[in-house]
């Protein structure tokens, strides 16, 4: 699974990773304040020009946006079919905005940063005793690990299929791949207690 | 919550994910191939139970965050969350809830196989129907301008779809259950 950072040295890359979060947060919350064609259109280039300077070759930087840019203009189309267009242009405008910057942020900042700041967020709720902080990046690298795995079975099950003659169905598929992998977690829970990696453990 | 219960959630997650890479699988009984990800919430729910499927959401929140292309068609990164059916992605977290605390109270070990199934199917369809589309169409007339009224017109096109997801992931909650009960009351 490859991340969706771009290695680089702009200055969105130089800019901290809270900083950038903070600066998303306000975005949205600014955008969805004002209705003025003007100001979500200077929005719109503002967040394109930033996006398309952080080194990203434009064929690609476009192509990472495709699928949820389409969502995007077909609900406005949609929207369009019955309101006013005035309706469905801020909509699109406020939407375009936030995904350019949010797209942004993503390409320019590495998984560790994100993880430092989730961590940073879950503390509050680990001393209200919901979650451990450290769990959220165990948890992913848990799963980076063994989504290939998962991938792996899923093929395996498809070629039993064929060797038997058996029709693939969801069922015959889905529940061999989800007891196989869920019965891992024994050894795997017992590996990660026995390393001592999550150090108090109830 | 117990190494165990996070590994599991972790796993899980790891399905959904993998669920989103692998080509659509096209069900006998409606022509159109469907996307396996959203039926993944509801297996979470009804395999893992309220709590455990509820992170195990929370995981694929975590992982689209941080910039990896994890939902379908490679979707993923803060872009993702500035979608009109962004909605649905966070109705997942309740979905799948949802779907995981109507499970535990309606499906008992001692039932026999078919109203377990009905019970699993019922869980599903609140949960990821009921409960995820109230999410999506309440986000999805809230951001893109369109009336509740069109947000719903517009959403009940997937429904059918849904629908036969709910139905498979009935009748795979109940194979799992079968072949390895995680339910927490059995647990």
């Amino acid at each position: 699974m490859k991340s969706l950072f771009v290695e680089g040295n702009s200055r969105m890359h130089r800019v901290s990773a809270r900083a950038k979060l903070l600066v998303l947060a306000a975005l949205g919350v600014m955008l969805f304040l004002t209705a003025n064609l003007m100001l979500l259109g200077l929005a719109v280039l503002a967040t394109a020009a930033i996006y398309f300077s952080i080194g990203l070759p434009a064929r690609s930087a476009l192509a990472r946006l495709k699928p949820i840019f389409l969502t995007i203009l077909i609900v406005a189309l949609f929207s369009l079919a019955f309101n006013p267009w005035h309706v469905a242009v801020v909509a699109l405008l406020r939407l375009t905005a936030l995904m350019l910057f949010a797209a942004a942020v993503t390409a320019t900042t590495a998984i560790a940063q994100f993880i430092d700041e989730i961590t940073l967020l879950a503390r509050p709720l680990e001393r209200l005793g919901l979650l451990r902080a450290d769990d959220v990046g165990l948890a992913v690298g848990l799963v980076v690990r063994f989504v290939p795995e998962i991938l792996d079975r899923y093929r395996a099950i498809r070629e039993a299929h064929a060797a038997r003659g058996l029709k693939v169905r969801p069922t015959t598929v889905l529940v061999p791949l989800i007891i196989l992998t869920l019965r891992d977690a024994d050894n795997i829970a017992a590996a990660i207690d026995a390393r001592g990696v999550r150090r108090h453990v109830n | 919550m117990s190494t165990r219960d996070l590994v599991l959630s972790a796993l899980f997650a790891a399905i959904i994910v993998a669920l989103g890479i692998l080509p659509p699988i096209t069900l006998g009984f409606i022509p159109v191939p469907i996307t396996a990800q959203s039926m993944g919430v509801m297996m979470a729910g009804v395999v893992l139970g309220a709590r455990r499927g509820m992170v195990a959401v929370l995981i694929v929140w975590v992982l689209v965050a941080i910039g990896l292309p994890v939902l379908s068609g490679g979707r993923g990164g803060l872009a993702a969350f500035a979608a009109p059916t962004t909605g649905f992605l966070i109705g997942w977290l309740f979905a799948a809830f949802t779907t995981g605390y109507l499970s535990e109270r309606l499906v008992k070990a001692e039932q026999s196989g078919l109203v377990q199934t009905v019970g699993f199917f019922l869980s599903a369809m609140i949960g990821g129907i009921v409960v995820l589309y109230a999410f999506g169409i309440g986000y999805l007339a809230l951001v893109s301008g369109v009336n509740l009224e069109q947000a719903f017109v517009g959403s009940m096109a997937f429904v059918p779809g849904d629908v036969a997801k709910a139905f498979v992931a009935a009748l795979v909650g109940r194979a799992v259950m079968v072949g390895y009960p995680l339910l927490p009351v059995r647990a």
